[in-house]
């Protein structure tokens, strides 16, 4: 951190003293300055908006209420009303039970935050919700027209789509014509039980039985669910997917990008690590200067150079290949993540090395044997990190892969809807669900460390 | 960490200062360029005896000789072996990143494009007979369009010497190159006599690229009104009002949800997180179908509020409003998430102080927690300035750069930004695969990006971290 120039009688001062100086006006002027700023600048663009709405048809596909908006507003205001009723009955309540003094503003500022929160989260949540029931919508209901005749407004509005018809027919779709021999069968199951297992392992500690029986359990569990979702990844072929179309084959594109991911994490651990210690720990002339190139050469994002890497994987014939894409990416994965780790193992004490190295121990044996042990946490989140940021590239997957055999998941779901002859949407629904779905799991099952790790990348305290 | 502690004492210490550096970066680069050279040499006798062998053994091969070579090396200069700590992620940033880079700066000052792409041109390919002594190809007619041979054939002079003339045979599979002696009305003389196992039936051109200096970077700035002003105007405005907007989001609710009295609060958090889970290359695409104008909920939804259907991505300046939106969707919570572990590490004493001293809940928050956050918000907000500067995906897959705006060009239309401006050039239907244009554009790309991360890395502290 840049300290600020310090004024020359601040260092008669006692440590933590303070002369109180009244800001400036200008400086206390600022906030509303930049208020007023703001203010203009919305109302400038509220015009512009205003103007480009001015005439426009009612759209003959949406259900229209008139004065929807005052309606609104009136539920808002009288839902206010009763949270201040029962926030006055509350804090009397509370008042009475407890005998301390509770402030009503404070309980009152509490109900309205709830319901702000509930309405945030209705419309943060509700489009994911609607794409869901689409999912399992066989009428393609992202894109139909709403149930005029209908007397409850949420299916006049087309906000809800008929819960009658729901069906599992787009999932259908996306499984047709896969064969699966027995012992991919055998597989799945063992995984899907390996996973139930997991979850109860979960909610067992969740539930405060923490043991160390049931850490190992859990970890028994993990191992064997990575284990036989790898195994059906690797074996797995195209020439099971015998369905006529594009979406019959998206099961092999969760795949393709399962293997992608995996393998490109791996790299990315493989290429990182041991840069990343040698930054850490080694001194020797040209370290400071390989750190700066190895950060600018991240700001360098590969697909400026699409281009160029196209023109070298023609050269190399490793178009349409998993082994070209992954290539491609492990660029971008190095630098990252070789500061990521650098940051880790300074985090560690250096005594337990120079105990190793004492004993006799090499650089390089120190590094296998003490450091990479210590870490399985930064190299977990390592492979997260970079499995993550793979499923969801497609940029390098859509120029790189020509063949429906060869596509990830994100090439695959523009398919879906930049198709030439129609919008598959939903097909698109089912499949975007299906295709979250690994990735969600993976971080609400490491949100902690997942969070932790990637908001640590940024702030630096 | 001392000398002595070290098992194998070291026979020489690397010289020091920039000497050391420059010797070690000189040994590595002659280590992986001998390896690369051995690679392409035995790649190159594999491919004559085993000509269905994949191009990619040179890599194989190169790997092979780098393996062999670094332990020769270390014995030759035992300190060097702290670079090979690094040399794995040296080889593939080499390969996979510096190369394209190299590549691209190339590219950016040809004519490189899906016309001039250095392959032969198959959609002009002309007959033409062999003389006896097997030098001299006569053409049958000259194609539409070429007044002389040397037109055709595209020479860099009139006489055709030293020139590429591409051969087919009756199959037209296999293009084989042979070098010009002269050109004379109809017929080409070649240099050498064409093999005898080799029948030619057919005569077309190689379309070369050729280096044309600064003429990208002057058409670029030659029609910067109608593409890279306006483009350029919309990524710095885009990137800053996303950060601002999405910081601005993720305070108020990371605030309120930091208020321990608040029941419930995890729940709230993880409904809140969920938008963060769920990869961006899905759910953009979900938003684009949800803000269709006829069917979309959203406007579904502003039926039911009495407010007319919104050309949310059909309008120019609707279509700016819609990314900034969904972007704020995409981002609010990262910028929650960072506010509510941010505000963990401020002590509860402050707040204590402060009310005791009859501070008011406002009071605190402006005087307290904001500048307090102020130090660990400023590297987020400018990483996530530099992140939106490039965020292709938001812009592809919601607009696609779209919709159309008068006086643009049409690669460069209202919602794109650089690199999407980038991308089309080089990628899509309205670009015209100009290569090296995009790559120009790459370029200009890359000094920007490099000016805000050289503010960035300044204002995070990166430089000071990785001096230590």
């Amino acid at each position: 951190m840049t300290t600020a120039p310090r004024a020359p009688h601040e260092g008669n001062l006692p440590p933590g003293g303070y002369i109180h100086r009244e800001p400036s006006f200008l400086r206390r002027a600022l906030p509303w300055l930049v208020l007023a700023a703001l203010v203009v600048g919305f109302g400038v663009l509220a015009y512009f908006l205003a103007q480009s709405m001015q005439g426009r048809q009612r759209s003959f596909s949406i259900y229209f209420v008139e004065g929807g908006w005052i309606r609104f507003l009136l539920f808002l205001l009288a839902a206010s009303g009763v949270l201040a009723l029962t926030s006055l009955i509350g804090q009397r309540w509370g008042q009475a039970r407890t005998g301390r003094r509770i402030s009503y503003l404070a309980v009152l500022g509490d109900q309205l935050t709830h319901l702000f929160l509930i309405l945030v989260v209705l419309v943060a949540i509700y489009p994911l919700f609607y794409v869901l029931l689409a999912a399992f919508d066989p009428r393609n209901s992202l894109f139909a027209f709403p149930d005029f005749e209908n007397p409850n407004i949420l299916y006049r509005s087309g906000l809800l789509p008929n819960l009658d018809v729901l069906s599992l027919e787009n999932f259908a779709r996306l499984f047709t014509g896969i064969t699966l021999p027995g012992w991919q069968v055998l597989l799945a199951g063992l995984g899907g039980a390996a996973l139930a297992a997991v979850l109860l392992f979960a909610l067992a500690a969740r539930l405060g039985r923490e043991s160390a029986g049931l850490v190992r359990g859990r970890t028994w569990a993990m191992y064997l669910l990575v284990g036989a979702l790898a195994a059906l990844v690797v074996f797995m072929t195209p020439a099971q997917f015998t369905g006529p179309d594009n979406e019959s084959r998206f099961v092999l594109s969760v795949r393709n990008t399962l293997l992608v991911s995996g393998l490109t994490g791996v790299l990315a651990i493989l290429l990182s690590t041991t840069a990343g210690y040698a930054m850490a720990r080694l001194r020797f002339p040209g370290r400071f200067q390989m750190l700066l190139f190895y950060i600018f050469i991240q700001m360098f994002p590969v697909f400026l150079a699409l281009v160029a890497v196209y023109a070298l994987m023609v050269l190399l014939g490793l178009t349409n290949t998993f082994t070209g894409l992954i290539l491609a990416y492990s660029g971008g994965a190095i630098a990252f993540n070789t500061w990521i780790f650098k940051g880790y193992v300074e985090s560690l004490p250096e005594s337990l090395e120079e105990a190793a190295m004492v004993d006799g121990a090499t650089r390089w044996q120190t590094f296998l044997r003490v450091v990479l042990p210590l870490s399985g946490g930064m190299l977990a989140f390592i492979f997260l990190n970079q499995f993550i940021g793979t499923y969801a590239e497609f940029i390098l997957a859509n120029v790189l892969l020509t063949g429906v055999e060869k596509w990830t998941v994100g090439v695959m779901l523009l398919s879906f809807t930049q198709g030439q002859f129609s919008t598959k949407w939903g097909v698109f629904a089912a499949a975007a669900t299906l295709g979250a779905l690994p990735i969600v799991a993976l971080f609400y099952g490491f949100q902690r460390y997942f969070v932790g790790g990637t908001v640590a990348g940024g702030v630096k305290e | 960490m001392t000398l002595t502690a070290s098992p194998r004492p070291r026979t020489a210490a690397p010289p020091d200062g920039v000497r050391g550096i420059l010797l070690a970066i000189l040994i590595l680069a002659v280590l992986l360029g001998s390896a690369a050279l051995i690679g392409w040499l035995l790649s190159g006798v594999t491919a004559r005896f085993v000509p269905q062998a994949p191009p990619y053994l040179i890599l194989v091969y190169t790997l092979g000789a780098l393996l062999l070579g670094m332990p020769v090396v270390a014995r030759l200069f035992p300190w060097m072996v702290n670079w090979y700590y690094l040399v794995p992620s040296l080889v593939f940033l080499a390969a996979f990143t510096v190369l394209p880079i190299v590549l691209t700066v190339n590219y950016a000052f040809t004519n490189y494009s899906g016309q001039n792409s250095g392959n032969p041109d198959t959609g002009v390919r002309t007959e033409a007979v062999l003389s006896a002594d097997r030098r001299t190809l006569t053409l049958a007619e000259l194609p539409e369009g070429a007044s002389s041979l040397a037109e055709f054939l595209r020479c860099r002079n009139a006489s055709c010497v030293g020139d590429t003339a591409i051969l087919y045979d009756e199959d037209a599979s296999t293009p084989v190159r042979a070098q010009i002696a002269s050109v004379q009305g109809q017929s080409i003389t070649l240099t050498a006599p064409v093999a005898e196992t080799f029948q030619p039936a057919s005569v077309t051109r190689l379309n070369r690229y050729e280096y044309v200096g600064l003429a990208n970077f002057r058409e670029i700035f030659g029609r910067a009104s109608s593409a890279l002003w306006p483009v350029f105007v919309w990524t710095v405005v885009f990137a800053f009002s996303t950060v601002v907007i999405n910081a601005i989001a993720g305070l108020i609710l990371g605030i309120l949800l930091y208020n321990k009295r608040l029941k419930g609060r995890n729940i709230y958090r993880t409904l809140l997180f969920l938008p963060w889970a769920i990869p961006a290359v899905i759910s953009v695409q979900m938003w684009k179908a949800l803000l269709n104008q006829q069917f979309g909920i959203v406007n579904k939804t502003l039926g039911l509020l009495g407010i007319a259907a919104v050309p949310w991505l059909g309008d120019p300046l609707w279509a700016k409003i819609s990314v900034l939106l969904v972007n704020l969707w995409l981002g609010f919570p990262y910028m929650m998430t960072a506010t509510i572990s941010a505000l963990a590490t401020i002590n509860d004493d402050l707040y204590e102080a402060a009310s005791i001293d009859g501070a008011s809940r406002w009071q605190q928050i402006q005087n307290i927690t904001l500048p307090l956050l102020r130090t660990s918000f400023t590297p987020i907000l400018l990483s996530g300035f530099a992140f939106n500067f490039n965020n292709f995906g938001i812009i592809y897959l919601l607009t696609g750069g779209g919709p159309p705006q008068e006086g643009r060009d049409a690669t460069a239309q209202s919602t794109d930004i650089l690199l999407s401006w980038g991308y089309n050039t080089a990628f899509a239907a309205s670009g015209g695969q100009n290569y090296a244009l995009a790559s120009a554009i790459a370029l200009i790309i890359f000094f920007l990006t490099l000016g805000i991360s050289l503010v960035n890395f300044k204002a995070a502290g990166v430089f000071e971290e990785a001096r230590r």
